[in-house]
C-alpha cells in the first residue's frame, strides 16, 4: 500500500472540494442572474446567495426582478428563500427542487438603483415571438384611438395641406403590383413561346404519319408498329402532364392567394384611415366610443399580462431540447431500462408563495411544476394565487402553461375585485372627465392561447358609482348631453375582446354606455364629421385615380391572352392523343386481319378447321 | 516534460530490476483499463485510487494508458457494437435493469454502449495481459535491457542533469 499516495489523493480531493466550496456561490449566482436578466429583459438581482453542498440547500436573502418598462421599479421582489435540491439528479446535471418557500413576496416595489440591463447581441431574438407581435398589435390599437377628439372637431379642414403631409401609399403599391404582374406575364409569354411541347407534338405527329398501315403485310411488323405507337402514347401522356403542370403553375402564380382585389381596397382604406386620423376625425360608432373611453386603460393592463405569457413561452422554447448526454470520444448510445432518470434539466415541483401586493392585499398561493421540459415531467405549469385585505378587496390569479402537446397552450384567469373608485376618473378620455364620488371596481381577465390562436376577454365593472360633475353646469352642448346621459347610470360594464380566431387580430371594446355617448355625439357633431369625411374620402380617391380599374383591366387582358395560349397548347396535345389512339386502333385492326388471313392460309394447307 | 522524462527514467529503472514483475504488470493492466474506456467515467476514479493505493509502477500505467488510448480511439465502433450486444442480450435484461435503477451503479454509465463495451473488453483483456506482461518483463530483463541501455536515447537520458538529480533524490529517499 502506498500510504503517501493515498494521503496525497486525500489532500487533492479536499483542496478540490474547498476550491469549489469557495468559488461555486459567486459563479452560480452570476450565471443565474445573467440568464434571468436576459429572459426578463432587465436586471434580476440576488443578494446573499448561498449553496450548501452538504445539506444540498440553496438560499438567498433577497431577489429583485426589475420591471423592463420602468427600470427604477421591480416587477416583484422576494425576501428570504430556501430550497432543497435532490442529490442524485445532480450527477446527471439536473436540478430537481421539491419545494420552495418564498416569503415577503411584494409586487411593484421601488428600486434603489437603476435595473437597466443591456441584452447582449447574441442573446437577442431575431424575430419577435408571436405573443410579442400580439402585444405590439394591441399597443398600436391602444394608441390609434387614445388621442381621438370627439369634441372641438375641426370641420374647416385644409385638404391640400393634409394630403401633402399624408404621402399616400396606395398609388405606389398599386404601381409596384402592376410592375410585378407585368414581369410575371412576360415570363409566361416566354414560357409558352419557348416550350418544347410544340416541337415534341410535331415530332410525334411526324412519326404517326410515317406509319402507313396499308403497307404493313406482316403481323410481326404490325406488333412492332403497335409497340411504337404505345411508346408515342406514353410520350403524349407525359406532354399532357407537363401541360397540366404549366396550368397549375400559372394558376398558382395568378391565383387568389397571390392577388386579390381586396388587398388593393385595403391599401386605399388604410390611406383614407390615415388621413382621417391625421385630421383627428373620429368615427362615431359604439366600438370606437368604447375604445376611446376605456380601451387605453384596459388594453394597457392587458398588454402587461401578456408580457408574462411571452416570457413563459420564451423560457419554454429556450430550455427545450437541451438534454443530450455526451461521452468522450465516440459517444455511444445510452440505453434506458426504466424512466427513472428521465428528468428535465430544471424542475421546481412546488413553490409556496406569500407576500403582499402594492395595494396591501395579502397574497398567497402555489406555483407548481416549473420545468425545462414538460414532456418529461408530464405536468404543465400551474399557478393559483389569491388573497384579500381588510377592506374586502380581493385578487385571484390562476392559470396553466401547457407545453405537453404539439401546440403550446396557455390559459390565464385574473380577477381583482372590490377596489375603491372614489376620487378616481373612470376614463382618461375628454368625453368623461368627471371623477367619481363613490363606487367600487372589478377587473377580470381571461386569456387562452393555443399555438397562434388567441382568444381573450378582459372585463371591467364599476359598481355603485356616482359622478362628481362639480358645481357649475357645463356650457358645452356635448358635455351637457353626456352629463345628462350618465348621471342616471350607477354601473358601467366594459368588455374588451381580443382574438384572432377568424384571421387577423381583432380588438373590440364594448360598454353599456356606448349608445348613450353615440346618441349624444350624433345629435351634435355627427353631420360635421360626415362632411369632413366625405371631403377627405373624395380627395383620397381622386389622388389614387382609376389605377385600380386600370390594373384590373390589364390583369384580365393579359390573363385572357395567356389562357388562350394554354388552351391552344392543350387542344394540340388532346388532338395528338386522339390521333395516336386512332392509329393504335387502326394497327390493332390490321394486326387482327393479318393474323386471320395467316390462320386461314394454314388451315387451307393442312385441311383442319379449328 | 520533466515529469515525462522522470517517468521514462523510472520505467527504465523499474524494468531493469527495481520493481517486481507483478508491480509492472499490475500497472500495465490498470493503465490499459483507463486507456481503453472513456476517461471521464466514474470507474476510472476507482482505478486511479487503486493505482495510487497499490504499489504498481506509475510509468507502466502511463505507458499502457498512452498505448491503449490510441487503440481504443480506433476500436470505439467495435466497443459500441459489443455494448449493444451486451445491453440487448435477453438473459441479462434483469441485471441491467436493476443496476440501472440503482443510482450507485447508474452513475457508472454502464448503460452506455461504449462504456460497458470498452470496460468489459478491458477486463477480459486483463486476463491474458497480466501474465503476458510478467513474462515480457522477465524476458526483457534477460535479453533486451542491456541493448536498450546502450541506445542513444537511453544514453542521452542518462546524461541529462535531470536524470542525475533524479538518481540522487532516489538514492537519498532510498
Amino acid at each position: 500500500m502506498r500510504i503517501k499516495g493515498l494521503i496525497f489523493l486525500a489532500i487533492v480531493t479536499a483542496l478540490g472540494f474547498l476550491i469549489s466550496w469557495i468559488s461555486i456561490d459567486p459563479i452560480v449566482e452570476s450565471e443565474i442572474e445573467y440568464q434571468a436578466s436576459v429572459t426578463n429583459g432587465a436586471l434580476v438581482e440576488i443578494e446573499g446567495f448561498d449553496i450548501d453542498l452538504i445539506d444540498l440547500k440553496v438560499r438567498w436573502d433577497r431577489l429583485q426582478v426589475t420591471n423592463p418598462e420602468n427600470t427604477m421599479s421591480n416587477t416583484f421582489e422576494t425576501g428570504e428563500m430556501e430550497l432543497d435540491f435532490l442529490f442524485w439528479p445532480t450527477w446527471w446535471e439536473r436540478v430537481i427542487v421539491e419545494d420552495i418557500i418564498f416569503k415577503d413576496f411584494k409586487m411593484d416595489t421601488e428600486r434603489e438603483t437603476d435595473g437597466y440591463f443591456e441584452i447582449p447581441e447574441e442573446e437577442k431574438n431575431a424575430e419577435p415571438s408571436f405573443v410579442a407581435q400580439v402585444i405590439g398589435d394591441v399597443t398600436s390599437e391602444i394608441s390609434r384611438n387614445a388621442n381621438m377628439k370627439f369634441t372641438n372637431i375641426k370641420t374647416n379642414i385644409n385638404v391640400d395641406s393634409l394630403m401633402s403631409k399624408l404621402n399616400l401609399q396606395a398609388p405606389n403599391k398599386i404601381d409596384s403590383l402592376r410592375n410585378g404582374l407585368s414581369k410575371n406575364y412576360q415570363k409566361w409569354d416566354s414560357t409558352f413561346a419557348n416550350t418544347k411541347i410544340n416541337k415534341e407534338i410535331a415530332d410525334i405527329e411526324k412519326t404517326i404519319n410515317a406509319i402507313d398501315v396499308k403497307k404493313i403485310k406482316d403481323p410481326k411488323k404490325a406488333i412492332e408498329a403497335i409497340k411504337n405507337v404505345q411508346k408515342l402514347a406514353k410520350q403524349v401522356d407525359s406532354l399532357k402532364t407537363r401541360a397540366e403542370n404549366l396550368k397549375n403553375d400559372f394558376q398558382e402564380d395568378f391565383g387568389d392567394s397571390k392577388f386579390s382585389v381586396g388587398r388593393i381596397d385595403n391599401w386605399i382604406q388604410a390611406d383614407f384611415q390615415r388621413a382621417m386620423n391625421m385630421a383627428k376625425l373620429p368615427t362615431i360608432d359604439p366600438g370606437n366610443i368604447a375604445q376611446s373611453l376605456f380601451g387605453e386603460n384596459l388594453l394597457a393592463d392587458y398588454s402587461g399580462y401578456l408580457e408574462y405569457v411571452a416570457i413563459a413561452r420564451k423560457y419554454g422554447s429556450r430550455l427545450a431540447g437541451e438534454d443530450k448526454d455526451k461521452i468522450d470520444r465516440y459517444e455511444g448510445k445510452d440505453y434506458k431500462f426504466s424512466d427513472k432518470y428521465d428528468w428535465p434539466r430544471l424542475w421546481i415541483q412546488n413553490i409556496d408563495l406569500s407576500g403582499e401586493t402594492k395595494t396591501a392585499i395579502q397574497l398567497a398561493g402555489q406555483i407548481t411544476n416549473i420545468s425545462s421540459d414538460q414532456k418529461k415531467t408530464k405536468e404543465p405549469i400551474r399557478f393559483d394565487l389569491g388573497g384579500k385585505d381588510d377592506s374586502n378587496r380581493s385578487m385571484t390569479l390562476t392559470g396553466e402553461f401547457n407545453y405537453l402537446g404539439e401546440e403550446p397552450r396557455e390559459t390565464i384567469n385574473f380577477t381583482y375585485d372590490g377596489f375603491g373608485l372614489k376620487g378616481t376618473k373612470i376614463s382618461p378620455s375628454e368625453l368623461l372627465p368627471y371623477p367619481l364620488k363613490t363606487g367600487t371596481g372589478e377587473v377580470s381577465a381571461s386569456v387562452s392561447i393555443i399555438d397562434k390562436r388567441f382568444d381573450s376577454e378582459i372585463g371591467y365593472k364599476a359598481k355603485g358609482i356616482a359622478f362628481d360633475f362639480g358645481q357649475n353646469p357645463s356650457k358645452d352642448r356635448i358635455q351637457q348631453l353626456i352629463r345628462d346621459a350618465v348621471s342616471s347610470t350607477d354601473q358601467i360594464n366594459v368588455a374588451a375582446l381580443v382574438d384572432n380566431l377568424d384571421g387577423p387580430l381583432k380588438v373590440k371594446v364594448r360598454s353599456n354606455v356606448d349608445d348613450l355617448f353615440v346618441n349624444a355625439l350624433k345629435s351634435t357633431v355627427s353631420k360635421e364629421v360626415d362632411r369632413a369625411r366625405q371631403k377627405i374620402e373624395s380627395r383620397v380617391r381622386s389622388e389614387i385615380g382609376n389605377r385600380k380599374e386600370q390594373l384590373l383591366a390589364f390583369k384580365n387582358e393579359k390573363e385572357a391572352e395567356i389562357r388562350k395560349e394554354y388552351e391552344k397548347l392543350e387542344n394540340r396535345v388532346n388532338e395528338e392523343i386522339k390521333k395516336v389512339e386512332e392509329k393504335k386502333k387502326e394497327l390493332e385492326k390490321k394486326k387482327k386481319e393479318l393474323e386471320d388471313s395467316l390462320k386461314n392460309a394454314v388451315k387451307d394447307r393442312i385441311g383442319i378447321d379449328w | 516534460m520533466f515529469l515525462l522524462l522522470k517517468y521514462i527514467a523510472k520505467l527504465l529503472k523499474a524494468l531493469s530490476s527495481e520493481a517486481s514483475p507483478n508491480q509492472l504488470a499490475g500497472g500495465f493492466v490498470l493503465g490499459m483499463i483507463i486507456g481503453m474506456t472513456p476517461v471521464a467515467s466514474i470507474h476510472n476514479l476507482l482505478i486511479v485510487v487503486l493505482v495510487i493505493a497499490l504499489k504498481v509502477n506509475l510509468g507502466m500505467v502511463i505507458l499502457a494508458f498512452l498505448i491503449f488510448s490510441g487503440i481504443a480511439y480506433l476500436a470505439d465502433p467495435l466497443f459500441h457494437s459489443f455494448g449493444i450486444w451486451m445491453l440487448e442480450n435477453e438473459s441479462w435484461q434483469e441485471t441491467w435493469t436493476s443496476m440501472y435503477n440503482n443510482e450507485l451503479w447508474a452513475i457508472t454509465k454502464f448503460y452506455n454502449t461504449v462504456v460497458i463495451g470498452s470496460f468489459i473488453s478491458a477486463l477480459v483483456l486483463c486476463i491474458p495481459m497480466f501474465p503476458l506482461t510478467k513474462v515480457g518483463v522477465v524476458q526483457y530483463r534477460k535479453h533486451i535491457h542491456e541493448k536498450v541501455m546502450k541506445t542513444k536515447f537511453a544514453k542521452a537520458l542518462k546524461g541529462t542533469k535531470l536524470y542525475s538529480v533524479y538518481q540522487t533524490v532516489a538514492r537519498v529517499r532510498g
